[in-house]
């Protein structure tokens, strides 16, 4: 199934602007264009998306509240049958804007959280206050009946407080609490010596968080990183092995330039002006993603089935190359048996 | 008999615009309902196609008439299929 290549994404990560109301040290996107394409084209693209067969978009970016246009191009794009879903800091959004996602057609919305401890997040984040209103938009949010979870990039500042992140999101009654793995792009790749953990701490890390998944009721604690096949935790009912960027989804700038995900910088195409389908059968470079080869302790490594060398794009941001082993991975440096 | 239907959460769409493609394993169509996915044969989207009301046994017959299969491991094999669509919360039974 690893090879498993589908006529077009199911899913579409869109970063209709890129604008942004934070300041986040990890960001991987302060240094992408800010160009954004004008309603009426950005509708057609949306139509070709749909008509392409994918089935979900999730807006990002940027804050994509500060959008005004926002809730009609949701409305659009539910209205064509696509499953919309936003990711969101939640400063901006109160009750009212709670129920205007809801009759746009939101079914879910996921807000960034990056510690439990107020100050620790409001610090990060660059914004005082911010932890207080993601928490009050999570409440709204459910008041109005759209599924809710939390995302939280997993860095120096957060990584020893599984237990309290786990509370946080049952006490806020979150259908999810996601805990994403650090990418080394954009800001995130300047700071990266203050943020990322080495290999070990990665370890301990999964560790931790693989026992809480199986142990706490109520939460689905979601782990994106295939590099946790090293312990034997990789989600069976995938359909696909190693990352799922540019097997199962894709990324959208505000432009419409196309990327593999939004942490790999190169453009494959543009919405507005290529065919979609075309695109995700010929793209060499997707081409490549899919079918990666080992290389260094990858080779002859008993996970590289599973793990296919683990995060395409740190892979690509630290060594230039998309088949090295990916940098977190602590599995040993000679070929595991 | 309880009649069996899609539930209308689920999107899906085949992935192959001419039906006659099918080795048998290869992956004609696929099931999406936000969280979890699932990629179906040639075989299970005929079987998807026809979760619209119609009984098991109505399903058996009709797809008995395609393949050249005893009755009762048709329907065991239709069976095994629901029954993981029904635990994945796929069909419904009414
Ligand atoms: S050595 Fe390569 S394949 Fe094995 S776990 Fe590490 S990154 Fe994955």
């Amino acid at each position: 199934m690893s090879n498993l290549q589908l006529k077009a994404p199911l899913t579409i990560n869109w970063a209709i602007n890129n604008s942004c109301n934070f300041a986040c040290s990890h960001c991987y996107s302060r240094e992408d264009t800010h160009d954004e394409i004008s309603r009426d084209v950005l509708y057609s693209c949306i139509e070709k998306v749909v008509k392409a067969g994918v089935f979900s978009v999730n807006f990002g970016g940027g804050e994509p509240l500060l959008h005004p246009d926002l809730l009609d191009i949701a409305a659009f794009s539910s209205g064509l049958g696509l499953r919309v879903s936003m990711n969101s800091n939640g400063w901006l959004l109160d009750y009212d804007k709670a129920v205007a996602l809801k009759n746009a057609g939101f079914t879910k919305v996921g807000i960034s959280i990056d510690s439990h401890l107020p100050e620790v997040h409001d610090k990060f984040r660059g914004v005082a206050g911010s932890h207080a209103r993601a928490l009050a938009a999570l409440k709204h949010l459910k008041a109005v009946g759209i599924t809710t979870s939390i995302s939280t990039v997993i860095c120096r500042i957060n990584c020893s407080t599984i237990d309290e992140l786990v509370a946080m999101a049952l006490e806020h009654e979150v259908g999810q609490l996601n805990f994403h793995n650090f990418k080394c792009s954009g800001l995130g790749m300047s700071n990266k010596d203050e943020l990322d953990l080495t290999p070990e701490e990665w370890k301990v890390f999964y560790r931790d968080a693989i026992a809480a998944k199986r142990t706490v009721k109520n939460l689905d604690i979601s782990l994106d990183d295939p590099i946790i096949a090293l312990l034997d935790a990789r989600d069976a009912g995938s359909l696909v092995k190693g990352s799922v960027c540019g097997k199962l989804s894709l990324n959208i700038k505000s432009n419409g330039d196309m990327t593999p995900c939004g942490f790999i910088p190169i453009v494959i195409g543009n919405i507005v002006r290529d065919d979609l389908q075309q695109v995700w059968k010929d793209s060499v470079v997707l081409d490549k993603m899919r079918n990666k080869q080992p290389t260094g302790k990858c080779s002859g490594c008993s996970k590289y089935e599973d793990c296919l060398g683990g995060c395409t794009a740190r892979a690509l941001a630290l060594t230039g190359d998309m088949n090295s082993p990916d940098p977190h991975c602590w599995g040993s440096d000679a070929p595991a048996k | 008999m309880s009649k069996v239907f899609r539930n209308p959460d689920v999107l899906w769409r085949r992935e192959s615009d001419d039906s006659d493609v099918s080795q048998e394993e290869a992956v004609a169509a696929i099931l999406f309902s936000g969280g979890s996915m699932l990629s179906l044969n040639e075989f299970g989207i005929e079987l998807w196609e026809m979760c619209d009301g119609q009984t098991v046994d109505e399903i058996v017959t009709t797809l008995m008439s395609e393949f050249e299969v005893d009755e009762d491991v048709l329907r065991s094999d239709i069976q095994d299929f629901l029954n993981s669509l029904f635990q994945k919360g796929f069909i419904r039974y009414e």
